[in-house]
């Protein structure tokens, strides 16, 4: 019985190829691709701001391989924000690429919800160049400054190094160094950025862990069929 | 005739306001739309799902599972993921059990910090137990959802001063560029009632810490608060 366990916990460490966190590359299906999410952030700018910043990274050059370098015109990113708690979108952001722009769309609240959407056209919010090395930014007239384009991996861990952590043997079980190494320090990922009024997302009434009014979200990426 | 005079006026004035009304509405959703050309029609079908940092590539176990995850919306995921996700956590213990001498039943995801600051001034005791259990922690997290808070500062997590009391700890109000999401996720996944269960020492693995930190030009203060290409 106890060799049977240990026999399904190595079956489950071999079943793990080589992956990395945020989420860069976390699933074969869409790893390494135009679409492949690598990170979201979510934060309020400074203390007592009435606005919220989202970041979403797609793509990244932090192996060799990896698709890097342009946004794709058949992906759109989404941000999806929940207000009450059901974890279902009730805000909606769109962005997607058009000939060295990139067009963005909402907050709208969607008339259908899933996994399927199209493009809210009637809901347009503005639209920003993409950047190269130096960043070009604009604000809309509504106050949602709007940014795409190159920007560092500021994502930080030892993923070559985790690898080996959750793949332990007897003659390898001392777990992460002291210090680690960095494998994302000098990797480059795809950024969009929008610093958004609060007022324009509506007034949360579901709470976290610790009883606190927040948006629920989540960011996805969606192919053109 | 004048009467003629006020009327046209008068529509005249509700039509000024309906071009102001529906100025204002453009201004609501943004303004600006795209040149009529420019082409977006199409069905665009979801391929990759991001919430929090890290959850999908640590606790879903195998690529079919990984895979759904990505294509699973957040309202079902808690039914579809959940019993996956604590085998996955119970079977990383397992696996540094085996690794360490032990048998895998030796070693067990034991409840973390988080219960013990959820429980306040309450001590964690045989009565009043820490409730973050592992089904609870997999609970939480199959829920694959950022947390943002609009009206208080966003922090990943902090345990304040740390065991015993905790003082100051405040946490799931969003993610900044500098939180160390990967400190933070192996402190509540490995950490235990100390946060510290498996810190390198005393023959233990260093489980709860990678050792890196942020690169400081990663990040800037103002829009878009993220670094140049290198």
């Amino acid at each position: 019985m106890k060799k049977i366990k240990i026999f399904a916990v190595i079956g489950i460490i071999l079943a793990v190829p080589v992956f990395i966190a945020a989420d860069h590359i976390d699933a074969p299906g869409v790893a390494g691709t135009s679409a492949d999410i690598a990170d979201f952030y979510a934060f309020e700018p400074t203390e007592g701001s009435d606005n919220t910043v989202f970041i979403v990274d797609v793509q990244s050059n932090v192996l060799p391989d990896l698709t890097y370098g342009e946004f794709d015109e058949d992906v759109m990113i989404e941000i999806n924000i929940d207000l009450d708690g059901d974890l279902v979108e009730d805000q909606v952001i769109q962005a997607i690429p058009r000939d060295g722009m990139m067009y963005f769309f909402g907050p709208f609240a969607p008339t259908s919800t899933g996994l399927n959407s199209q493009v809210a056209i009637g809901n347009a919010l503005g639209s920003v160049e993409i950047s190269a090395e130096t960043a070009i930014t604009t604000t809309t007239s509504n106050g949602v400054s709007l940014f795409a384009g190159p920007r560092q991996d500021a994502f930080y861990f030892d993923f070559v190094r985790f690898n080996e952590v959750i793949a332990p043997s007897p003659s390898d079980n001392s777990g992460f160094n002291v210090p680690g190494a960095d494998t994302f320090d000098g990797a480059n990922t795809l950024s969009i950025a929008l610093e958004i009024p609060n007022s324009l997302l509506g007034t949360p009434t579901a709470t976290n862990v610790i009883g606190l009014p927040v948006y629920k979200t989540w960011v996805t990426t969606n192919r053109k069929q | 005739m004048k009467i003629y005079n006020i009327k046209f006026l008068f529509a005249a004035l509700c039509a000024s306001f309906l071009v102001v009304g529906c100025s204002n509405d453009d201004d609501n959703i943004g303004g600006t739309p795209p040149p009529a050309e420019v082409d977006f029609t199409g069905t665009f079908s979801q391929v990759d799902h991001m919430g929090r940092p890290g959850i999908n590539t640590v606790l879903s176990g195998s690529a079919d599972i990984k895979n759904m995850h990505n294509v699973t919306i957040p309202s079902m995921m808690q039914a579809t993921f959940q019993a996956a996700f604590e085998a996955q956590l119970e079977g990383l213990h397992d696996a540094y059990a085996v690794a360490l001498g032990f048998t895998a039943e030796d070693v067990d995801y034991q409840p973390n910090i988080l219960g013990d600051i959820l429980n306040g001034a309450e001590p964690t005791s045989e009565d009043n137990p820490n409730p973050v259990s592992a089904t609870v922690l997999t609970t939480v997290l199959a829920n694959d959802v950022l947390e943002i808070a609009p009206n208080n500062v966003t922090t990943y997590f902090t345990a304040g001063v740390g065991a015993p009391t905790f003082e100051g700890a405040i946490g799931f109000t969003g993610r900044r560029l500098q939180d160390d999401v990967i400190d933070v996720s192996l402190i509540l996944l490995f950490g235990g009632e100390t946060g510290a269960r498996f810190n390198g020492e005393g023959g233990f693995p260093q489980l709860v810490t990678d050792g890196v930190s942020l690169t400081a030009d990663n990040i800037t203060t103002s829009f878009p608060y993220i670094g140049a290409p290198e």
